[in-house]
């Protein structure tokens, strides 16, 4: 089948890393696949990765179009990211398809699409989530609270799944939002991603043999990342202040950097924060590391890339015990648990320092398990077969759609709409 | 041209809007054209189910169609470049009757929604169609008031005008039509109780209900009145309605707020009957002018029962109005050839 | 419904419709448009959908797709046919739809939703054993086959035994009228060819008379490109042999056979005719023969020359309407059951 798939491409998103890999193996099962770039205007003159397939701009108009009219299957990679993702917004409720949610949070790619036309999106927070809900949400100032705040009550994934004819996402913990605005079927596949030259750089027994303990988080540095409770935890424990560097990669404002060097400092932590990097120093960054801690709260992603590709290094991973990191099985992993967060980290920690053998053995359980699990080909399957499925799906999906619109257009506001005697007589049309 | 007339439908209940269809159709024909009838159906009961009704209407596709008229909400709400609309009325329960408390669309949020709906679905129609026609001035005033749209008035004209040509009289007041509570016919009987006693009443036409013809019958025999009013409770063919027509001295017709000008009257106009009707009866006063053509009483029994006296037995003043019914009947040259020109314009 | 064309699917309820009022019954005939095509075909389905008659009506008789969609309490599906270009045509020079996923998932969608719909009926009948087994095939859906009778069948009667062979059909391509001309240049006896019927277009109808003239048979053979009346339809089947009738691949057995056979005339028709051969039985009710033109004269001089044989099959063809059950009273109390 001919599959038109939007995606970031540019070399900073793990999600266009993602999209890539299903993209190749797409084409390996025998598919015809064209790119769409959805990255915001000024984010379209990176360089792409190279898929070896034709790549078109979301804003080439006359290309795109093209491309939909002879596609069997529209595919939109969605994240909580505008800058990276615009392309998608712009294009899914012209064209519905299938979406790859990566996402169960996608306050932040709302935010700026809302920016454009706040009553438009005060409309569309209305009916999902009620007045109450929308009169607070543009109330926020600081990025935290708004996350804090909103993260359980409006994440708006209903409003993306909602466009979409048929629903990818990565684990099950916030499935119920998308099950509730996606008419259309709805599959839970493990996120593909890979680790390249996995073979590492240094042997586990050079490593057991190197001086001290690396512990690292990978990541945009802010509060959902648990920097803090980790520095914490290692500055409670003399073992760690003795034997253990945190590193921190990725980007990171200034002040949060302060931050963080001072609270290390006072509670003698040895911290590296190394700001953004390019693939072959987080390579490095990552063969180099005992320990990753992959610590969220609250829970936002469908699924965790740098979780998975920490797994695919054999590394002991650290996480929370919440959202897609719950789902994973506990032999592979180490959890966290929200409520006792600093002692378990600095249990955990302790744990693995003293036991070189037993973390190795953990992180080559995760390695062989991760290598099984996060598969592009089977993502790739999935797809295809429910892009069978959608097909099926989406004439009677328009038709609601388009008698939708036609009520909207006539003024009719949402709790009208889904009447029993509007909808009732079309339920023989849902498989 | 291929003309495709559209209406709704309720199985199994004929009216003027589907005697106005059919002899459209007919007319066009007569003219060279081919024509048909489509005839949606439309379920009011319960109103939340209104919308479904509209969207099907909107769904529905057409082809092989040169032009469309559509005469009712919410047939008009079909789809096609080439619509003409000659609408009776508008769905009146969204808008006026609503204001006079008499709309089954009440207060609420989703009967709000329901109104502005309807309005802007209204609105949107009004917007594709080629034209606009009404067949009444009211119509016509509540298209401006509630839509800002200025339609032409084009009265239907009357269907079967040969079968109406008048007679002479066998000492009766004739009263036609459906009946219901609506048009009135009790308060005839009521009215008839007290006039003379050669005053005789023919009521003929089908009860909306059953208990509509229980009540009129219970009413004559309350009021001992077998031996004068004649009650023919049933759907009457177009033959024998005329044959009651031109034979009456009068025709009474007293419908509340008449849209139009009732083919009731037009019928009795044609045939040179005078009309008693009652100041509230809307569109039949074009035609009932007080002692020119008609007896135009108050809404009340004891006023009726004036008109009763005085034109329900035949006298030189009956017969002048009847004249005059039948002069300004004929002044207002409305005929099918003419209908159907102007409708394909 | 398509407004101003008159086919068959509308015959059949307007036939219906009287004889319901004749049994007694208040019946209200409702045909609504449609318009064939796959991007509009859910939206069309859904407006079907909204048809509310529940509380008017006792019972609806639904006919051709998408009227099977309406809900009611009391549905009875008399099937005609399916949305044939997603159903048997799929995939034939006939389907419109190309074979992409976008199309299948039409296709897949439309089936479900016409299983769905039919499932909700009282009852399911066909109006011939072809379109029986689509459904069966298709949508696991059992349907009674209930052939329709013609109206006022009494019209027709037989008179004499006569020398032409009627065709009584619109002379359209796929009825192929040429074959039978064709098959004139081959018969032995004075066998004659009467064509009765309009066409579809004058050109048609011209090429048809060129070709009878090139194969030498213009004595043998008369166009009557026209539309015949009823009452001239019954006097030629009361004295003419027999009815020839060989359309390709028809769903049902068509009218002209029934009429035939209630003139007590046999009707001859080729192996590859469909549903015409559900009535027409070789050698019993009619004759059937390989569709080439000797094979067909074979059977035209044998038609001409063995005058008892085509008077028994003419006899046997009016029995097997009752066989089969082709009657008013049967249909009505088969629906209203």
């Amino acid at each position: 089948m001919r599959l038109l798939i939007f995606s970031p491409m540019t070399a900073a998103s793990a999600i266009g890393r993602a999209s890539g890999l299903v993209a190749r193996s797409l084409i390996d099962q025998g598919h015809d696949v064209v790119v769409v770039r959805s990255e915001d205007l000024l984010h379209l003159d990176t360089t792409p990765r190279d898929l070896g397939v034709p790549v078109i701009r979301w804003d080439d108009e006359p290309e795109v179009q093209k491309a939909v009219r002879s596609a069997d299957a529209v595919v939109y990679h969605v994240g909580d990211n505008y800058d990276l993702h615009r392309g998608c917004l712009e294009w899914l409720p012209r064209c519905p398809g299938i979406v790859c949610l990566h996402d169960y949070f996608l306050g932040d790619l709302f935010l700026r699409w809302a920016h454009g036309d706040r009553p438009r999106a005060i409309s569309v927070l209305r009916s999902w989530y009620g007045d109450q809900v929308a009169g607070r949400y543009f109330s926020f100032e600081k990025p935290a609270a708004f996350v804090q705040n909103t993260a359980a009550t409006a994440p708006m994934t209903e409003w993306v799944v909602a466009m979409a004819n048929g629903v990818i996402t990565h684990s099950s913990w916030g499935i119920a939002r998308v099950l509730r605005a996606c008419a259309g079927p709805v599959r839970v596949v493990p996120l593909p991603y890979d680790a390249p030259n996995v073979t590492p750089l240094s042997s586990p027994s050079e490593a057991a043999a190197r001086d001290g303990l690396t512990v690292l988080t990978v990541g945009h540095v802010n509060a959902n990342k648990r920097a803090e409770s980790v520095i914490r935890a290692i500055g409670e424990s003399e073992r760690l202040r003795a034997g253990a560097v945190y590193r921190l990669i990725g980007k990171v404002d200034p002040a949060v950097e302060a931050q963080l060097a001072a609270l290390a400092q006072r509670l003698g932590v040895s911290l590296s924060i190394s700001g953004e990097v390019n693939d072959a120093e987080l390579r490095e960054a990552l063969d180099g590391a005992d320990i990753v801690c992959c610590l969220r709260l609250p829970a936002l992603e469908a699924a965790s890339a740098s979780a998975i590709e920490a797994m695919l290094y054999g590394k002991a991973v650290i996480v929370m015990d919440t959202g897609f990191f719950h789902e994973i099985p506990g032999e592979y992993v180490l959890k966290v648990a929200p409520a006792t967060e600093i002692p378990d980290i600095r249990r955990h920690l302790e744990h693995l320092q003293a036991d070189p053998a037993g973390r190795a053995a953990l992180g080559g359980r995760a390695a062989d398990w991760a290598a099984r699990t996060f598969r592009a080909e089977t993502y790739a399957q999935h797809l295809a077969q429910l892009a069978v499925e959608v097909a099926a799906a989406a004439p009677a999906l328009e038709a609601t759609r388009y008698f939708a619109e036609t009520l909207v257009r006539w003024g009719a506001t949402e709790p009208f709409i889904p009447t029993a005697d509007l909808v009732g007589p079309l339920r023989i049309f849902e498989a | 041209m291929k003309v495709l007339i559209v209406n709704n439908m309720v199985p199994f209940s004929w009216g003027g809007a589907e005697e106005l269809a059919v002899h459209l159709e007919a007319a066009l024909i007569k003219a060279g054209h081919e024509a048909e009838v489509l005839r949606i159906p439309f379920q009011t009961d319960p109103w939340m189910r209104i919308p479904s009704q509209m969207l099907l209407v909107h769904a529905l596709e057409l082809h092989n169609v040169d032009r469309v008229i559509a005469l009712k909400f919410p047939a008009y709400l079909i789809r096609h470049p080439q619509k003409t609309l000659w609408l009776l009325h508008q769905y009146r329960q969204a808008y006026d009757l609503s204001d006079a408390g008499m709309s089954d669309i009440h207060l609420g949020k989703q009967a709000a929604d329901l109104r502005r709906v309807i309005a802007t679905a209204d609105e949107e129609a009004f917007r594709s169609s080629r034209r606009i026609f009404v067949i009444s001035e009211i119509t016509q005033a509540r298209l401006a008031k509630n839509n800002r749209v200025d339609a032409e008035v084009l009265r239907p004209p009357l269907n079967n005008p040969e079968l109406f040509g008048g007679g002479t009289s066998d000492g009766y007041v004739f009263a036609g039509g459906r009946i219901n509570a609506m048009k009135r016919q009790h308060l005839l009987v009521e009215a008839l109780a007290s006039t003379p006693g050669t005053v005789r009443l023919v009521i003929a036409g089908p009860p909306d209900a059953p208990k509509d013809g229980e009540r009129l019958r219970r009413l004559v025999e309350s009021h001992d009145l077998s031996h004068r009013v004649t009650l023919d409770l049933r759907f009457l063919p177009r033959r024998e309605l005329a044959e009651y027509v031109n034979h009456a001295t009068a025709v009474a017709c007293l419908p509340y707020d008449e849209d139009s000008l009732s083919y009731v009257a037009m019928e009795a106009s044609a045939a040179g009957k005078p009309l008693i009707t009652t100041s509230d009866s809307g569109g039949v006063l074009g035609l009932a002018r007080h002692l020119e053509t008609a007896w135009v009483a108050a809404p009340d029994a004891a006023s009726l029962a004036e008109g009763l006296s005085r034109l329900g037995t035949e006298s030189s003043a009956s017969l002048r109005m009847g004249a005059a019914a039948r002069e300004l009947w004929t002044s207002m040259e409305l005929t099918w050839p003419d209908s159907v020109e102007r409708l394909l314009a | 419904m398509v407004p101003f064309i008159l086919g068959g699917g509308r015959n059949i309820v307007d036939w219906l419709d009287i004889m319901l009022r004749e049994a007694g019954h208040d019946v209200e005939r409702i045909y609504l448009p449609h318009v064939d095509s796959p991007e509009l075909l859910f939206r069309q389905m859904a407006a079907y959908r909204w048809v509310d008659l529940a509380s008017s009506t006792d019972l609806i008789v639904t006919f051709r797709p998408p009227a099977h969609l309406i809900p009611h309490p009391r549905k009875v599906i008399w099937f005609i046919h399916h949305i044939r270009a997603f159903y048997d045509l799929w995939n034939t020079a006939y389907a419109k739809s190309p074979d992409t996923l976008v199309h299948r998932g039409i296709r897949d969608a439309l089936h479900a939703a016409d299983t769905a719909a039919l499932k909700e009926a009282r009852a399911v009948f066909t109006n011939s054993q072809v379109v029986a087994d689509r459904l069966r095939r298709f949508n696991d859906i059992e349907g009674e086959v209930l052939y329709p009778p013609i109206y006022r069948p009494e019209r027709f009667r037989f008179g004499s035994l006569g020398n032409e062979i009627a065709s009584v059909s619109r002379i359209v391509r796929h009825k192929r009228p040429g074959l039978l001309i064709d098959a004139l240049r081959f018969t032995r006896t004075d066998v004659k060819l009467h064509l009765y019927g309009a066409s579809d277009s004058s050109s048609h109808a011209t090429e048809l008379r060129r070709r009878f003239k090139d194969a030498g048979v213009d004595d043998k053979v008369t166009i009557d490109d026209r539309w015949i009346s009823e009452e001239e339809k019954a006097s030629v089947l009361a004295d003419c042999l027999a009815l020839a009738y060989v359309p390709l691949d028809e769903d049902s057995y068509g009218y002209p056979t029934l009429e035939a056979a209630h003139a007590s005339k046999p009707t001859l028709t080729t192996t590859d005719s469909g549903g015409v051969l559900e009535f027409v039985e070789d050698g019993v009710t009619g004759l059937v023969v390989e569709p080439r033109p000797e094979a067909l004269a074979a059977a035209m001089d044998r038609l001409f020359m063995e005058r008892e044989a085509t008077r028994r099959l003419g006899e046997a063809a009016r029995a097997r309407i009752d066989e089969m059950r082709i009657t008013w009273p049967h249909v009505l109390d088969r629906l209203l059951a």
